[in-house]
């Protein structure tokens, strides 16, 4: 695949989150560093959704190991971890 | 000729019921001796679905079969919901169009609910897209062999196991109702099943045995190869209820006649929802039997407590009526050491019995007399039924179960991953395969290789974000050895 950009990654990532979790929620807006489980905007159930988003609009499978709090705190750091795993050959 | 739907007394008049002969004068007396005069090569225990699906195989391949069932027919069972591999057999049997003319409900697809969704609405947050709060899965999806229809049955299990044996009996099968069967004595040249006829014992001589008993397990009892599962220690509290609303907790309407699986916010505890007829609605509670045993044998306010933990069902179930008393299913994982041997082989629940998560019980049930039927038929052309003769079926039955075995496992432990899995175009069809029945044929299926890689990595990482969803039965790392 073509290498997408961290940049862009961060910007679908940060638009999907905002859309599909925060719609109709107290929190305003989405920081890099907001964190995300934290403040209940991920949870188990929702965070499949996204698993599924990032693989099949970003083509980045995650697998079941990095599933965890240090990857998913932020959006910054999924950001990083989507894009790390992005450039490691299928 | 078609069977009509409701059925007072399916057996009808040909049925042989022996009674216990009081004396040497007793009418009933050349009727039982005539029977042990004659010679049967294959001598049947139970006359549930597995029992008269093999009297029907092995009648139809012209051997004389005897068949005894203890209970009287119709009679109540658990084990309502069908899936599609049960199909092939009803067609082969030539019993399918007697069990479309009763008209049991139609089953077309599978449904799993979750008490997810409360959680995150209470939260404030959009609720997750449908497919998330619940999975489904609709059996068209996917071809299977054999399988001609899109849907299989929820069934009345008296009427349903009623039409089997009949069906067993007018294909030459000859059928004892209430007639126990104490043991089988395999000391001598062929085994002699001793069966308990009234007050009398009445030895019948056979070529070899088939034990069908069920969760009774006969030969598995008398030759000592149960083993309990040391994993699995659920119990089950079950009843009918009038005039329940199946639309309530569905996510689609349309699917309401589905099988519905609801997850309780209580651990390894669910409920099954099964349409019985258009008004009646099997409901059944499964738990851990620890939880039970706290109720001290009190399955009314067990069965209350354990639903109220779910006020949605809760509402549901306060809205029908229930029409029947509880009932329990208890002891209830086990296998078996030999599930086979020189003249005798084990199937359906007397073989082996796991879980009723995914209705396999009925599918298990035909599916091991069909496979062990073919290894009988052989093992009676060569004149020869040592073990050695049924070994494609232990195979083929040990591949399947070791197979559902694992996946029932995996969704106690994490269930979340079956949701996730069912919505993975990469897993779907290979996990609605096994859930279709269709285990017997093939090796491990790759979705269980990828799912217990999943929970290994889960179970090591306290980080993990599924991490607290681990459910408290924790299968063992190797396979099990039944």
């Amino acid at each position: 695949m073509t290498a997408t950009s961290r940049d862009e990654i961060y910007t679908k990532l940060n638009a999907y989150i905002q859309e599909q979790f925060l719609d109709d929620s107290e929190i305003s807006e989405l920081k890099p560093d907001t964190p995300l489980l934290e403040w209940g905007v991920l949870n188990s159930m929702n965070t499949s959704i996204l698993l599924t988003y990032i693989r099949t609009e970003l083509g980045v499978t995650i697998p079941p190991t990095h599933i965890t709090g240090r990857h998913f705190y932020s959006v910054e750091t999924i950001t990083d971890m989507v894009y790390e795993l992005s450039l490691q050959p299928a | 000729m078609s069977c009509p739907s409701s059925l007072p007394d399916p057996l009808g008049p040909a049925t042989v019921q022996p009674e216990a002969p009081n004396s040497t004068s007793s009418p009933n007396r050349p009727e039982v001796e005539s029977v042990v005069d004659a010679e049967f090569d294959i001598g049947i225990i139970g006359g549930g679905p597995a029992g008269s699906t093999a009297a029907s195989y092995l009648a139809k391949a012209g051997l004389s079969v005897v068949l005894f069932e203890g209970d009287t027919f119709p009679r109540d069972h658990v084990g309502e919901s069908l899936v599609p591999a049960t199909t092939p057999v009803l067609l082969e049997i030539g019993a399918m169009d007697k069990i479309e003319a009763a008209n049991f409900p139609k089953k077309f697809g599978a449904a799993w609910t979750s008490a997810e969704d409360r959680n995150i609405d209470h939260n404030g947050f959009r609720g997750l897209t449908h497919d998330f709060r619940a999975a489904e899965i609709l059996f068209s999806e996917r071809d299977q062999e054999g399988v001609d229809r899109d849907y299989t049955f929820h069934v009345d299990r008296s009427k349903f196991d009623a039409i089997l044996l009949k069906h067993a009996e007018e294909l030459g099968a000859k059928i004892f109702q209430g007639v126990r069967v104490s043991n089988v004595d395999f000391s001598g040249e062929n085994p002699v099943i001793q069966a308990k006829v009234g007050s009398h014992q009445v030895d019948f001589p056979v070529r070899m045995v088939v034990d069908a008993s069920g969760r009774q397990t006969k030969l598995g009892n008398q030759l000592k190869f149960k083993i309990p599962d040391p994993v699995f220690n659920q119990y089950a509290v079950h009843t009918w209820f009038d005039g329940l609303d199946r639309k309530a907790l569905a996510v689609n309407k349309d699917q309401a006649d589905y099988i519905f699986i609801h997850f309780l916010p209580v651990s390894d505890t669910w409920v099954w929802q099964i349409p019985i007829t258009e008004t009646i609605t099997s409901i059944g509670v499964v738990s851990q039997k620890s939880r039970f045993q706290q109720y001290a044998g009190d399955r009314e306010k067990y069965f209350w407590d354990t639903v109220a933990s779910r006020p949605e069902l809760m509402d549901v179930l306060k809205n029908a009526d229930q029409v029947k008393g509880f009932k329990t299913e208890g002891d209830y994982s086990y296998g078996m050491s030999q599930v086979a041997g020189d003249k005798f082989v084990l199937i359906g629940d007397a073989a082996r019995f796991v879980d009723p998560i995914f209705s396999s019980g009925v599918s298990v049930a035909l599916n091991s007399a069909r496979i062990a039927s073919a290894d009988i038929i052989a093992a009676a052309e060569a004149g020869d039924f040592k073990k050695e003769r049924f070994a494609t079926y232990e195979k083929k039955l040990r591949r399947g179960v070791s197979n559902w075995y694992e996946f029932i496992s995996i969704y106690y432990r994490l269930n979340i991953l079956f949701t996730a899995f069912v919505q993975d175009d990469r897993y779907r069809l290979d996990v609605l395969k096994m859930l279709q029945g269709d285990v017997y044929d093939d090796e491990e299926p790759k979705a269980l290789a990828a799912m217990r890689d999943i929970v290994k990595a889960v179970e090591e990482d306290p980080t993990h974000l599924w991490h607290p969803y681990l459910g408290d039965l924790k299968a063992p790392s190797a396979k099990p050895s039944f």
